[in-house]
């Protein structure tokens, strides 16, 4: 005397089914929020261009980040600096107006953070850009870019890669980073 | 395929919608969160996002006076060293100093001016702003100064130096008031007494430790807690490590081994009060064997008979062959030096102990010699000395219950908390008026204010400092804010010049700020003759002063130096120590001591509540340090609560076994017990100075804090006591290697020492 499975089977079918569409949604729910709000490239408050910027008017990176030369870090232009030449250039474009906004307000803007390293990690600017690391070393095309993403994965193996092919003094010592 | 019907399709419509929804939110929170840049609006011109930038600057979380070097990052402070330069820190700073910053960013700091609505000590207070507060304020003053009254305002202050007391003098003399008094728990008020009874000198003398061979300290913990730790600690470094081939000795005297006595190459624990006999049995010994070549000596000899090392043996508890192997090795060793106070000067008779204690300088000869006691010239700007003792403020109190006290001005002291409770100051507080408070934080004084006017931590305001006891030459050191004021507080001076304009007291303090105070000041100093004063202009030398963090004059005082006699020990009362309380019923001396939170002030500031007693490693909270015979007569141990009790209270604490302390002594740390103060602060441990008997020294007024008798009694109740600490005991590991004295063959002086280091208690 057996005891047939196919009965209940065809009770879950719905079940199943239902469950299945589920797992289906999740997918597209995670790829879509990957796609469309992807985490290497934010949106931003203003749509900064660099392309614009650094690209097409060819501005030097470090005519605003200019502290990446004697800072850990390189700095993020003031709103002031922005405003100096933008009281005259493209005034009537609507990011700048918004950007005119700010200034109006005297509020920083707040833009949100692409390339981020973990509090642990001791990374200074100066001394990269004092061995002539280009910028797009580590943060990719940027002059290319109308929206900045983030290239390069910012992961501690991919660091040392970096040492070890150019052989930097300590390079490969926990506490040059971690300290 | 089955056919689907509407509810099927519903329900797959459904499971979709949440799994995307799922999705989205899976795929959000795996995502690193989401930081800002945030720019500057426009840029700052004084620092770079990015780069450390140093300020010089003053500490006044002691009154020692270091100077500090303080690293700011985009405007905030943090970390705070020792500014290399100034003479007293050398580049270094102790555990107060460094926890400043705690101050500065303590979540309990009083953010806006603050009116009473509730009743006193309730603690229901409305904001108000600073032009209500300060014209409320003026309202009252002004009529009192007006009709001539104004004594019936008192300013109460902590002890304040350099332009900010004269402010505070120049202040309280334009409202008509004598009634300007400085209080902070830890001054050494029978110190001054004493130098100046033997030296006639109104500052106290540069103890010149670092160049001293041999140090003799009666009850100062000169590396802990006594006047100026950092600097001393400097000092016993090089003294004891810093000359090839020289290893300066050291000697501590007290009844509880402090930091200071850990250090020492020998600790004796003479009985409490007796220091000063114990010293005179020295000076005896001294003269009669003939180290003191002084033309009077047989006066001294005549006045000294009474002390010889046989006759005070039995009353100090140590043994007469002791008194003369230190009082030999002590003359010989030269340059030697003698220092004494903490529990030691603060007796009923703590005046003639420091006094004994300054004889033995005189006798070996170290008066202005280096290693020896070197006298100060005056500070470059000085001031009257203000410092109440307890008798003077218990008068106070007597006027406030009198009636004759309006107006309170409290600035950054807190009498309500370092005072017996004996004292009833804070009942006598509530007959006062007014009462207003200039502080940072909500203390125990502050909560009966009726106007809370908050004030800049030091790191804020700006200041000078002439360190006293001075280092044997003309020192000073500007305080620079090293931070935009967090806050809507201003410094403590800038209230007072801006009470003083809104009396029309404009003429005699005509500065707006604190800062244009400290520059017509300094001006004056620049004008005065500071070096190379002509060729510079004062703005030169006033940035030059700021970026420094100090100034200072390469001049020493010269001059003849202080005739001392025998008289000074004529009708000394070294051997009449007096107790509260009668021995049988309260058998144990208690000696309470300055902690890690100084006399309490620090106890709001969580690096120094989570650090463990340097000696104990108690961290947090209050204890009983019982000798362990002590604890085993009273059958209890670590952790056990009990009640120690005097004639003037009781609290109660766990007990902490402690083997260097004296089986007849109680020992408990200063600075518990709040019941304000902030989070950090209240309602942990216990304030021993709650049960301190209202006893005096009788020629300053000052409390004599070491002279209450307790008893000690169980009450059954356990609780752990936090310790970092295993067992202080060898138990049978080999850690501690001894040897017996006859074998070493550098000498039995020595090993003698060693001997008495840990547990043994010198007696008779």
């Amino acid at each position: 005397m057996g005891v047939s499975i196919v009965p209940a089977l065809r009770a879950l079918k719905p079940a199943v089914l239902t469950i299945a569409v589920g797992l289906v949604g999740l997918l597209i729910g995670f790829w879509a929020d990957a796609a469309f709000f992807p985490a290497t490239s934010p949106r931003q408050p203003i749509d900064f261009s660099h392309k614009i910027h650094a690209g097409d008017n060819a501005i030097p990176c470090m005519y605003c980040h200019v502290q990446a030369r004697r800072s850990i870090a390189a700095g993020v232009p003031s709103v002031n600096k922005c405003v100096t030449c933008h009281r005259i250039v493209a005034k009537d474009r609507p990011q700048i107006r918004k950007l005119m906004e700010y200034w109006a307000d005297q509020q920083p803007i707040p833009w949100i953070k692409v390339h981020d390293l973990p509090d642990f990690v001791y990374f200074p600017h100066k001394r990269h850009v004092q061995a002539g690391v280009a910028c797009q070393t580590c943060h990719g095309p940027v002059e290319t870019m109308q929206r900045v993403e983030r290239v390069a994965p910012l992961k501690m193996g991919w660091c040392l890669n970096c040492h070890k092919t150019h052989e930097v003094q300590n390079g490969l010592d926990c506490w040059t980073c971690h300290k | 395929m089955a056919k689907m019907d509407r509810r099927d399709f519903l329900r797959l419509v459904g499971a979709g919608g949440v799994g995307v929804g799922a999705g989205l939110l899976l795929a959000e929170s795996i995502k690193h969160p989401r930081e800002h840049l945030i720019p500057y609006v426009v840029p700052p011109e004084e620092f770079s996002p990015g780069i450390a930038v140093w300020y010089n600057s003053v500490c006044s979380m002691c009154p020692a006076g270091c100077g500090i070097s303080v690293r700011t990052r985009e405007g905030r402070p943090k970390i705070i060293q020792g500014n290399p330069s100034h003479p007293v820190s050398q580049g270094r700073l102790c555990g107060l100093g460094q926890a400043g910053v705690h101050a500065l960013y303590n979540p309990d700091r009083i953010t806006t001016p603050l009116r009473r609505i509730a009743a006193r000590g309730k603690g229901g207070f409305e904001p108000a702003t600073w032009d209500e507060a300060l014209s409320s304020l003026a309202d009252r003053l002004r009529p009192l100064r007006a009709n001539g009254q104004g004594n019936r305002v008192c300013l109460l202050s902590e002890g304040v130096r350099g332009h900010l007391a004269l402010v505070f003098e120049r202040f309280m003399e334009q409202l008509g008031s004598q009634r300007l008094l400085h209080y902070d728990f830890a001054h050494p008020r029978t110190l001054y007494a004493a130098n100046e009874r033997v030296f006639g000198e109104q500052h106290l003398p540069y103890y010149d430790l670092r160049n001293a061979r041999y140090v003799v300290s009666f009850g100062a913990d000169f590396l802990g807690s006594w006047i100026s730790p950092v600097h001393h600690s400097l000092g016993y470094g090089h003294s004891r490590q810093g000359q090839p081939g020289v290893r300066g000795r050291f000697v501590q005297i007290e009844p509880r081994m402090s930091l200071s006595g850990a250090a020492a190459d020998e600790w004796i624990a003479a009985r409490p009060g007796t220091e000063g006999l114990l010293a005179l049995g020295l000076a005896h010994r001294i003269v009669s064997a003939g180290h003191y070549r002084g033309a009077d000596r047989d006066d001294w000899a005549s006045h000294l008979s009474r002390f010889s090392p046989e006759s005070v043996a039995s009353e100090t508890g140590v043994a007469q062959g002791t008194i003369e192997r230190l009082a030999d090795s002590f003359a010989q060793t030269q340059p030697g030096l003698a220092i004494g106070g903490g529990a030691a000067g603060n007796h009923t008779n703590g005046v003639d102990i420091l006094i004994a204690v300054n004889v033995l300088n005189h006798l070996v000869g170290n008066l202005g010699a280096e290693g020896g006691v070197v006298f100060n010239p005056p500070p470059v700007v000085d001031s009257p000395r203000r410092q109440a003792g307890y008798r003077t403020l218990s008068e106070l109190a007597q006027d406030a219950r009198n009636g004759s006290i309006d107006v309170l001005i409290v600035s950054k002291t807190n009498p309500v908390f370092a005072l017996p409770a004996a004292a009833d100051f804070r009942q006598a507080l509530e007959r006062i008026p007014l009462i207003v408070s200039l502080s940072s934080f909500m203390d125990e004084t502050t909560a009966l204010a009726d106007l809370v006017l908050p004030s800049h931590t030091y790191l804020e305001s700006w200041g000078d400092d002439f360190p006293e006891p001075g280092v044997g030459f003309p020192v000073g050191a500007i305080a620079q804010p090293v931070v935009a004021p967090l806050y809507d507080t201003r410094a403590s001076g800038d209230i007072i010049l801006d009470l003083a304009q809104r009396l029309g007291l404009g003429g005699a303090l005509p500065w707006k700020t604190m800062e244009d105070c400290l520059r017509q000041g300094w001006q004056e100093i620049h004008q005065r003759g500071a070096p190379g004063a002509g060729a510079e202009s004062f703005e030169t030398f006033w940035n030059s002063v700021l970026e420094a963090g100090v100034w200072g004059q390469d001049t020493r005082r010269t001059g003849h130096l202080p005739a001392v006699t025998a008289r000074v020990i004529q009708d000394s009362k070294v051997d009449a120590p007096q107790f509260s309380g009668p021995a049988d019923a309260y058998p144990f001396f208690l000696h309470p001591f300055l902690s890690n939170l100084h006399d309490g002030s620090g106890a709001n500031l969580p690096w120094l509540q989570e650090l463990p007693d340097p000696l104990t490693s108690v961290v947090y909270g209050s204890w009983v340090e019982l000798n362990p015979t002590t604890a085993q007569r009273l059958g209890v141990s670590d952790g056990d609560v009990v009640d120690v009790e005097s004639m003037h209270g009781r609290i109660s604490a766990p007990v902490c076994v402690f083997e260097a302390i004296r089986p007849d002594v109680v020992a408990m740390p200063i600075g518990q017990g709040h019941a304000e103060y902030g989070r950090y602060a209240q309602h942990r441990g216990v304030n021993p100075l709650q049960i301190l008997a209202p006893q005096i020294e009788p020629s300053t007024g000052a409390l004599a804090w070491s002279s209450t008798r307790v008893k000690v009694v169980p009450t059954g109740r356990r609780v752990k006591l936090l310790k970092t600490d295993g067992t202080a005991r060898d138990l049978g590991r080999g850690i501690v290697q001894t040897t017996a004295a006859t074998t070493t063959p550098t000498g039995a002086d020595h090993s003698a020492g060693l001997r008495n280091i840990p547990i043994k208690v010198v007696s008779a």
